[in-house]
């Protein structure tokens, strides 16, 4: 992280917007993009928020979440500095793994505000969980084509205009409803220049060009039952990766699911939502743009990630104080990812770098969720998961071979439990608390990569197919408060780690990648600890006018009293927003301190 | 309606059933029969009516090790299997002539032929080859044209102790990424004629790609298995060009600091 950085953007946003948060508990939060508000069966009013920003600004823009930035587009995001292998990124609950073993594409490159019905936000293990991770995750939840809307045809379009990228976006959409069904496709068109830094310099390789388009059937089988089916396809070419010295050609994405909702407020299981998906990504890097001097050596480096799944739960009502919600997962996840380098002489060279690996899972989630008289609740709730990892060829296994001589197939058992109190304290003021114990799996890149290069620490990275769980105890405590001008929430949190799985120099092993500092291989490090801080504030003085403040503050160490990778220190985002007829002006500025402790 | 989640519960469990069975291919591969074509290099009778015909694994012959087969049989084309074979290789360059290693052939039932290895150290561009193969004290000759390996896969050196030696890659019939067995032969020179093996080396092996000037992790270097063969095990990370760095010891004296042979795959 660079000294401090000052970033002030004004963005004049037409048609006013600001996130509202619904559904959202201590550890649970729910940020709305395009409200669908639902009354009986009949749907009406899709809200016209700001469409043109990216997903990575909208996630940027939520506390707890910071963003790994490697260029313009598709940046990381992580929960208080945990790494993509501990949360769970899942798209209307479906998984899809990124295909990049750069992680140039996290499952937020590949959908568009102009595709999302909201963003879900998960601290831990919660109601909500859909695989075992120790810090929560992202769920991205997709717009869906309405019945019976008001109009038969409805719809948007837009344009838009970025000074610092010189980049333009064109989006549209388009709902055609009839009483029993409806259908709707949206598409925006993205295509951005080098961005120009603070001082007018040219950030060579931050380009990017996509296009995103969906689409959304829905039907009403009677008063209670649904069908949707939906399609997402999101074609990314041309990326610029100025961190990286490589960017990437393509990233393609196809996502496609058919669920079922049935909903019957007066039945003991009042909702029920199942649902069957099949995702493809399909990724390559590019060393092409580069001028040649930088690229010692040509290579093609293209992955694939396929996912299958299903996932079918409900929400049982066992009195009016008391909830359960349960929810059965599965899905199989296939990773491959090669590399092509062409020397200048001699014979080109091939190796698998992610051999061929799968994972299946198949996993219960149970939670309860009780009221004690009108000021305290509960939820107390638990997963277990069965979890299969292998290597599905011949020439996977020969590779995995190099470092590993024993069976590659692992199979494990996750569990995990929460319990989480709140109490109201009057009016305006709630108390919270929590404990949970999580565990997760290494993911595929940690037990089989082969020579993953992290450009962060410069180390070619070898996988371990004998690392243990990780496991950890994780507490919160905060406390909220809320009046019509006021919305305060202040939270402390810890994660204490056991076997935590982190990167340990192999000394004699020969680097592979051109440049590179090193070999590490992946260990459990016998414990870990990561503690911090978050606070917001909004503030609404006046009916139009809104000041936001959001800071964190976190800090983490492994046994040996060194810092765990990437870790935001203090980072705050305050901002300023006036409503003035249909414009919103809004004055932003985020402030991330220098992580110090490395 | 209400068994509309069932119906979907149990589509998308076949669903994911019937994917799994279509991604997961059978992942032991069956081995099947060897099918081996041998290339008959020629036949010749002998001056005791024994006629010896000569097979290779393959129709060029190039330097480096090389599977020999013959077979023996009498004028009534009976096979005999009880014959005392000896390869007697020879290079006519013209101003010299010398030999080069050779394993003599054993009678083997399976394949009903006298199997055994001729070690060729050049190519036919420096000279002339031919293969004399001598039944029962009585001498056919072939004549070989061999060509050069596309890699350095035999050696010749004189070592620190002033002896010259030959090393050769006994190579697999395949090379695949990842770990392989690797084994070597080595032979000294101790006449024009005569090369025996020599079983009192050790060998320390440093893979390189040397493309991208690195190595490899966890190999382990060749010991004997007996007569001048060493067997140990190389990890190939990646498909391409493959230096084997060899240093050569005899009794704790360095040899050769580099004795190295190239793959490629």
């Amino acid at each position: 992280m660079d000294n401090q950085n000052i970033l002030i953007v004004i963005s004049f946003l037409f048609s006013g917007f600001s996130f509202a948060q619904e559904d959202s508990t201590s550890q649970k939060k729910e940020i709305l993009i395009q409200e669908v508000r639902i009354i009986g069966v009949k749907f009406n009013e899709i809200k016209t928020p700001d469409l043109q920003q990216q997903t990575d600004k909208v996630l940027s823009e939520i506390s707890g979440v910071t963003l790994i930035k490697r260029g313009n587009y598709a940046q990381e995001p992580t929960i208080r500095g945990l790494n993509s292998g501990q949360l769970s990124s899942t798209l209307d609950g479906m998984h899809i793994f990124g295909a990049c073993t750069d992680r140039m594409d996290p499952i937020s490159s590949y959908v568009e505000p102009n595709n999302l019905n909201s963003i879900q936000l998960n601290l831990g293990p919660t109601e909500e969980q859909s695989t075992n991770q120790v810090g929560g995750g992202l769920n991205f939840k997709l717009l869906k084509a309405i019945p019976n809307a008001e109009k038969l045809f409805s719809g948007r379009i837009g344009a838009g205009f970025e000074t610092n990228a010189l980049a333009i976006q064109s989006l549209g959409s388009l709902q055609y409803s009839r009483k029993k069904w409806a259908l709707s496709v949206n598409g925006i068109f993205r295509k951005a220049n080098n961005y120009y830094a603070g001082n007018r310099e040219q950030i060579l390789f931050s380009q990017y060009e996509k296009y995103n388009v969906g689409g959304s059937f829905t039907a009403l089988l009677d008063s209670f039952n649904i069908i949707h089916v939906d399609y997402l396809q999101d074609n990314g070419k041309d990326i610029g990766y100025p961190a990286l010295t490589m960017d990437v050609s393509f990233a393609n994405a196809k996502i496609i699911s058919i669920g079922h909702e049935y909903k019957k407020d007066s039945n003991r299981i009042y909702k029920m939502e199942s649902k069957v998906y099949l995702n493809f990504i399909d990724h390559a890097m590019d060393d092409t743009k580069r001028p040649p001097e930088t690229v010692p050596m040509h290579m093609d480096m293209p992955g694939t990630s396929r996912t299958v799944g299903f996932y079918s739960g409900g929400k049982l009502r066992v009195s009016h104080k008391q909830f359960i919600q349960f929810k059965i997962t599965g899905f199989q996840n296939d990773l491959h990812a090669e590399m092509t380098m062409y020397p200048p002489i001699g014979k080109e060279m091939f190796m698998l770098t992610i051999p061929d690996a799968r994972r299946s899972v198949i996993g219960l989630s149970v939670s309860d969720k009780l009221y004690f008289g009108s000021n305290i609740n509960l939820s107390i709730g638990g997963r277990f998961e069965f979890v299969k990892s292998e290597i599905t060829t011949l020439l996977g296994r020969q590779t995995l071979t190099s470092f590993y001589n024993g069976n590659p197939t692992k199979t494990n058992l996750l569990y995990n439990i929460f319990i989480q109190f709140e109490e109201k304290l009057g009016k305006k003021t709630m108390l919270y608390f929590g404990i949970a114990k999580a565990l997760r799996n290494p993911t595929l890149q940690e037990m089989y990569g082969f020579y993953l290069y992290n450009r962060v620490d410069g180390h070619d990275y070898l996988g371990n197919p004998m690392l243990k769980t990780e496991s950890s105890w994780n507490g919160n405590l905060g406390m909220k408060y809320k009046t019509s001008k006021w919305n305060l929430n202040g939270q402390i949190y810890s994660y204490f780690f056991k076997d935590y799985i982190a990167g340990r120099v192999l000394a004699d092993y020969s680097v592979m990648t051109i440049g590179g500092k090193g070999v590490k291989e992946y260990v459990n490090l016998p414990s870990a600890i990561l503690y911090g801080s978050e606070f917001t504030l909004e503030w609404k003085p006046i009916h139009k006018l809104l000041i936001q403040s959001m800071n964190s503050v976190s800090y983490a160490k492994d046994n040996d009293g060194d810092a765990l990778p990437f870790i935001p220190p203090f980072k705050s985002i305050n901002a300023i927003s006036y409503d003035l007829k249909e414009t919103n002006i809004k004055l932003e500025s985020i402030i991330g301190a220098q992580q110090k402790h490395v | 309606m209400k068994n509309i989640f069932l119906a979907m519960f149990i589509a998308s469990i076949s669903l994911v059933s019937c994917k799994k069975e279509e991604l997961n291919p059978n992942p032991t591969v069956p081995i099947a029969p060897v099918i081996v074509n041998y290339t008959t290099l020629g036949t010749d009778t002998t001056a005791n009516n024994e006629i010896v015909t000569l097979y290779s694994l393959t129709s060029e012959i190039k330097t480096g090790y090389n599977k020999t087969f013959i077979t023996v049989k009498d004028l009534s084309g009976i096979a005999i299997t009880n014959a005392t074979v000896v390869f007697e290789p020879l290079m006519d360059m013209g101003m010299m002539q010398h030999a080069s290693p050779v394993e003599n052939p054993i009678y083997n039932s399976d394949i009903e032929k006298y199997e055994g290895v001729v070690i060729y150290t050049m190519s036919s561009l420096s000279g002339v080859w031919t293969l004399g193969v001598n039944v029962n004290g009585s001498s056919v000759s072939f004549g070989i044209t061999v060509l050069e390996s596309p890699t350095q896969v035999v050696r010749s050196f004189t070592g620190t102790d002033g002896e010259i030696y030959i090393i050769t890659l006994v190579p697999p019939s395949t090379w695949n990424v990842g770990m392989n067995e690797l084994e070597i032969m080595i032979n000294k020179k101790t006449s024009m004629m005569s090369f025996p093996a020599d079983n009192d080396f050790t060998a320390v092996l440093t893979p390189e790609m040397v493309s991208m000037a690195h190595g490899s992790p966890n190999n382990i270097s060749p010991v004997l298995v007996g007569n001048g063969h060493y067997k140990g095990t190389v990890n190939l990370t990646m498909t391409g060009d493959w230096r084997l760095h060899l240093e050569l010891s005899k009794a704790g004296v360095i040899i050769n600091t580099d004795a190295y042979l190239d793959i490629l795959f």
